[in-house]
């Protein structure tokens, strides 16, 4: 029972479908913009991160290598400083020699002397620090020294030693390494030189230390245990570098170990600058997301817009059409391409437009070029009436209604103008005018038939009874002519119907007397009127007909409008008459350039006004205009021919003359026809005793 | 001018004038009276009912008896003269007495309607005299042959009643065409007798012929129908 729901539903369900996918495919495109900002995101930190970390390895090695540079250089210095010592045989130079090196150099310990069997010949302590074997003899603890000094021997070179734990007294322990230097006399060993190091004060001595804070410098085995390390102790333990130092003897391995620990994410700046970045990144794609989205809400607002615009320009029987400052159409409605006919690209971009009638181009022109040229009130509004043509080449007139088009910067681009047909309105108001008009002569004509009615059925019993009694007479006299015999009372009778024919001629004449009685009760009807009043009253009947035609009404009054003495209603008829007369006379005359009927009323004489009308028509030929004011004639199929005939009578009653004259120009070519009447003026002393018969109808010939 | 004289036998033919003006009606008269004939007018047509109802012998298919005719004005005060012209009609009394009617101006158009109607003609005021009393002759004369076949009828309807038995059935055969060998067959009597009959009923029914015979019959026994 509801298929209209139904169809409603589907219409829906496949709108919603129709929706949907755009709106997924949109959804799937979001989601993937959003992961591939977040791997390159990730990335970035990712790698911001490693290139932190590679340079903190990179400056942890090359610490490191700084380090074990100056390591070196410090036990070269300290060697070459060792071989200067003086040699083994002088014992006091050489003592004194030793504690005066020991002071210089903190990182060493102890110097000895040995003889050629390694024993102790001499020996100085620093005198920085508590001497070395105090909790643990010498002799306990040279199992590496002795090592050094075997290999030195056998090598002839200056010799490490591994390094050794010596206990301190102090419950600590100390690492140290021994350096053996073997004394010559012509190849031959006569003693050896030891000079203990104590690691970790080799590491004190590390300038390098001093220069990068932060980093951990330790000796450690090959095993990694550590064996000494420097005044730092905050190594991370993250980033390290190993760097090993060969020593005639021995290796050690010397440890760098950055205080840094993995660089974190948020405190870094670095990183924070790029969180930051991404963060604001995020941000712009979501207002850019947002954005959109009320893009897509306005697109389709304005597309709901410019769809319900559409529908209504459809909609309207009001013409649409715009045009732009060079005068070309621009758009068109399609009850606009109704009116004239046109399609809508017959009529954009045409300038002039196919719907202007050739006859008035250039007059369209003209009042186009100065509504172009002119400079709009933003809401100044024309109207005006004029003649459009359809495809057919029919004319027909239109209301234009015409407002200055503005852009959305309110800039003015051109024209916007409603058109209405009037075609359908001017038809109703002629068929009412006509209508009207039929009605009159109708009620003029019934007036008139019941007049004549009553006149002939007046009339027709008098003249009826005198014809018989004249026929019956003539037939009694024809018997007596014929010698038949005559009837015995034929004079008396006779008598009797002469004297029947004399009352009735008698009743006929008075029927007459009352009928021209009747007329003269009519004369007191007479009032004094401007002229401009009875022109008023007949100028919008004489306007509707006009306009049908396109005939302009030239107006010419006295001013002030001369007074008049008449039957206001019968001079309207007249008026009437004589205006449609002159219209219709230039109808079908195509040379016209333009019809024009002038109504001139003037004061020519004091006591006569003179009306006339004239138009621009073919004039009235000499064979017609002989007949021109005979009743019945008329020149029309559908006139009467009473129409001059009594506007001569009702002239002629009021004391006035009514004329005709063809115009004529220079060459005697006719140029129109002009019908004038005169009327009784009205004097200002005695306006309404003016009588119609007082004076002669005054000739106007000009 | 009186091309064809009225039968004699029928009595004074007599013109029937009823019009309001009485100007009018005396000068008709007068003009009738011109040409010898007898007119009798009326001013109104409820007068003229008013004569026609008080005359026993008016009485539709038996009246007028001498030929008649009706003038009648179609525009009078009271009873317009269409109205009593349809009143006429309607009682049978219009077949004797043709009727031409009078008309002013502007009552053509009635009056052709009521010449379709059965007037006999109509002529338009004023009137051009001596055609109208041609005219009303012509109505007489009209009137005349109606009254004299009416007569004839009434005659053979009375000589129908007349007619023996034998003769009847003799009538009813030739009536249907049968010759006097047959009929004398069927009736089993003599051919000269049927010729006698036949001569008798043919005599009494004033015709000439079977034919005349039959239409006649057929006439009667439509009327007896009716």
């Amino acid at each position: 029972m509801n298929p209209p729901h139904e169809d409603a539903t589907a219409l829906h369900a496949v709108d919603a479908g129709e929706w949907l996918r755009p709106r997924r495919k949109r959804i799937v495109l979001w989601v993937a913009l959003v992961v591939l900002l977040l791997a390159a995101q990730a990335l970035l930190v990712t790698l911001t991160v490693h290139y932190r970390e590679t340079r903190m390895q990179d400056a942890a090695e090359a610490n490191a290598a700084a380090a074990a540079g100056e390591l070196e250089q410090l036990l070269a210095k300290d060697l070459q400083t060792m071989l200067e010592l003086p040699g083994a045989a002088s014992a006091a130079p050489w003592r004194a020699r030793a504690e005066q090196l020991l002071v210089a150099r903190p990182e060493l310990l102890r110097f000895e002397r040995r003889d050629a069997a390694l024993k102790i010949v001499d020996a100085v302590d620093t005198r920085a620090r508590p001497p070395l074997f105090t909790q643990l003899g010498r002799d306990e603890a040279q199992v590496e020294t002795e090592l050094a000094c075997a290999a030195t021997r056998r090598r002839g070179g200056p010799t490490y030693s591994h390094s050794y734990f010596v206990p301190l007294r102090d419950g600590m322990g100390l690492e140290v390494m021994d350096l053996c230097v073997a004394e010559r006399e012509n190849d031959r060993v006569v003693g050896f030189v030891v000079a203990s190091y104590s690691l970790p004060g080799l590491l004190d001595q590390l300038s390098v230390q001093a220069l990068a804070p932060g980093y951990d410098l330790s000796f450690v085995e090959a095993d990694g245990a550590r064996l000494a390390h420097g005044r730092m102790h905050v190594g991370a333990g993250i980033y390290k570098a190993s760097w090993v130092i060969n020593l005639p003897g021995a290796a050690m391995q010397l440890r760098v170990d950055s205080a840094a620990t993995r660089p974190s994410l948020v405190p870094d700046l670095v990183t924070a600058l790029v969180i930051a970045l991404s963060l604001t990144l995020f941000g712009v794609v979501v207002l850019l997301a947002r954005d959109v989205r009320r893009r897509t809400l306005a697109e389709r607002a304005l597309a709901d817009a410019l769809a319900f615009r559409k529908a209504m320009e459809d909609s309207v029987v009001t013409g649409l059409r715009a045009r732009d400052l060079q005068g070309r159409t621009t758009y068109v409605n399609p009850a606009f391409c109704a009116m004239v006919r046109f399609d809508a690209d017959e009529l954009v971009d045409r300038n002039p437009p196919p719907y202007w009638p050739p006859e008035y181009l250039r007059e369209y022109q003209q009042r186009q070029d100065m509504r172009l040229a002119s400079t709009p009130d933003t809401h100044s509004r024309e109207v005006f009436e004029t003649t459009f043509m359809r495809r057919t080449g029919e004319r027909f007139p239109v209301m234009v209604f015409e407002a200055p088009l503005l852009d959305s910067a309110a800039r003015h681009t051109g024209w916007m103008s409603a058109v209405l047909d009037l075609s359908a309105q001017r038809r109703v108001e002629e068929l009412a005018r006509q209508q009207q008009e039929r009605l009159q002569a109708t009620a003029r004509l019934a007036t008139a038939g019941e007049m004549a009615s009553l006149l002939s059925h007046e009339l027709n019993q008098p003249l009826s009874a005198i014809a018989a009694y004249a026929t019956g007479s003539l037939n009694m006299m024809d018997a007596l002519g014929r010698g038949e015999p005559p009837a015995p009372d034929l004079w008396p009778m006779l008598h009797q119907a002469t004297q029947r024919i004399a009352e009735q001629a008698d009743r006929a004449g008075r029927v007459i007397k009352s009928v021209h009685d009747f007329v003269r009760r009519r004369e007191q009807a007479r009032e004094v009127v401007a002229a401009d009043a009875l022109i008023d009253a007949v100028l919008p009947l004489v306007r509707l007909q006009a306009r049908k035609s396109q005939t302009r009404i030239e107006l010419s009054l006295d001013t002030p409008a001369p007074r008049v003495v008449c039957d206001r209603a019968m001079v309207e008829q007249v008026l009437l008459n004589l205006t449609r007369n002159g219209i219709q006379a230039m109808q079908g005359v195509t040379s016209l350039s333009e019809p024009v009927l002038t109504l001139r009323v003037q004061q020519t004489h004091p006591q006569w006004i003179r009306v006339s009308i004239s138009d621009r028509g073919p004039g009235i030929d000499d064979e017609i205009a002989r007949q021109l004011f005979t009743p019945f004639f008329t020149t029309r199929n559908d006139g009467m021919g009473l129409g001059l005939s009594v506007c001569r009578t009702i002239v002629e009653q009021h004391g006035g003359a009514l004329e005709f004259l063809n115009l004529r120009d220079a060459n005697g070519t006719v140029r129109g026809a002009e019908f004038r009447f005169t009327l009784p003026a009205a004097t200002a002393d005695a306006p309404r005793a003016q009588r119609a018969e007082s004076s002669a109808p005054v000739t106007t010939t000009p | 001018m009186n091309l064809t004289p009225l039968p004699a036998e029928l009595g004074l033919p007599m013109v029937y004038l009823v019009d309001d003006e009485d100007i009018v009606r005396d000068a008709v008269a007068w003009l009738l009276r011109s040409r010898r004939l007898l007119s009798q007018g009326y001013g109104s047509a409820e007068a003229f009912e008013a004569a026609l109802d008080g005359d026993p012998a008016v009485q539709p298919g038996r009246w007028p008896t001498a030929p008649s005719c009706l003038l009648l004005d179609l525009r009078m005060n009271g009873m317009s003269g269409l109205a009593l012209f349809e009143r006429l009609n309607g009682r049978g009394l219009t077949q004797g007495m043709p009727v031409i009617f009078l008309t002013g101006h502007g009552d053509v158009p009635t009056a052709v309607a009521a010449v379709k109607q059965g007037a006999f003609d109509f002529v338009e005021k004023p009137f051009s005299n001596n055609t109208l009393v041609d005219r009303i002759e012509q109505a007489l004369l009209a009137s005349a042959r109606t009254i004299s076949a009416l007569r004839d009828r009434i005659r053979r309807l009375r000589g129908l009643d007349e007619l023996s038995e034998r003769e009847h059935d003799v009538m009813r055969l030739v009536a249907q065409g049968l010759p006097n060998k047959l009929i004398a067959n069927t009736l089993h009597i003599s051919t000269r007798t049927v010729e006698v009959h036949r001569a008798r009923v043919f005599g009494k029914l004033s015709v000439a012929s079977a034919v005349e015979l039959a239409n006649f019959l057929n006439a009667a026994r439509f009327e007896q129908e009716e």
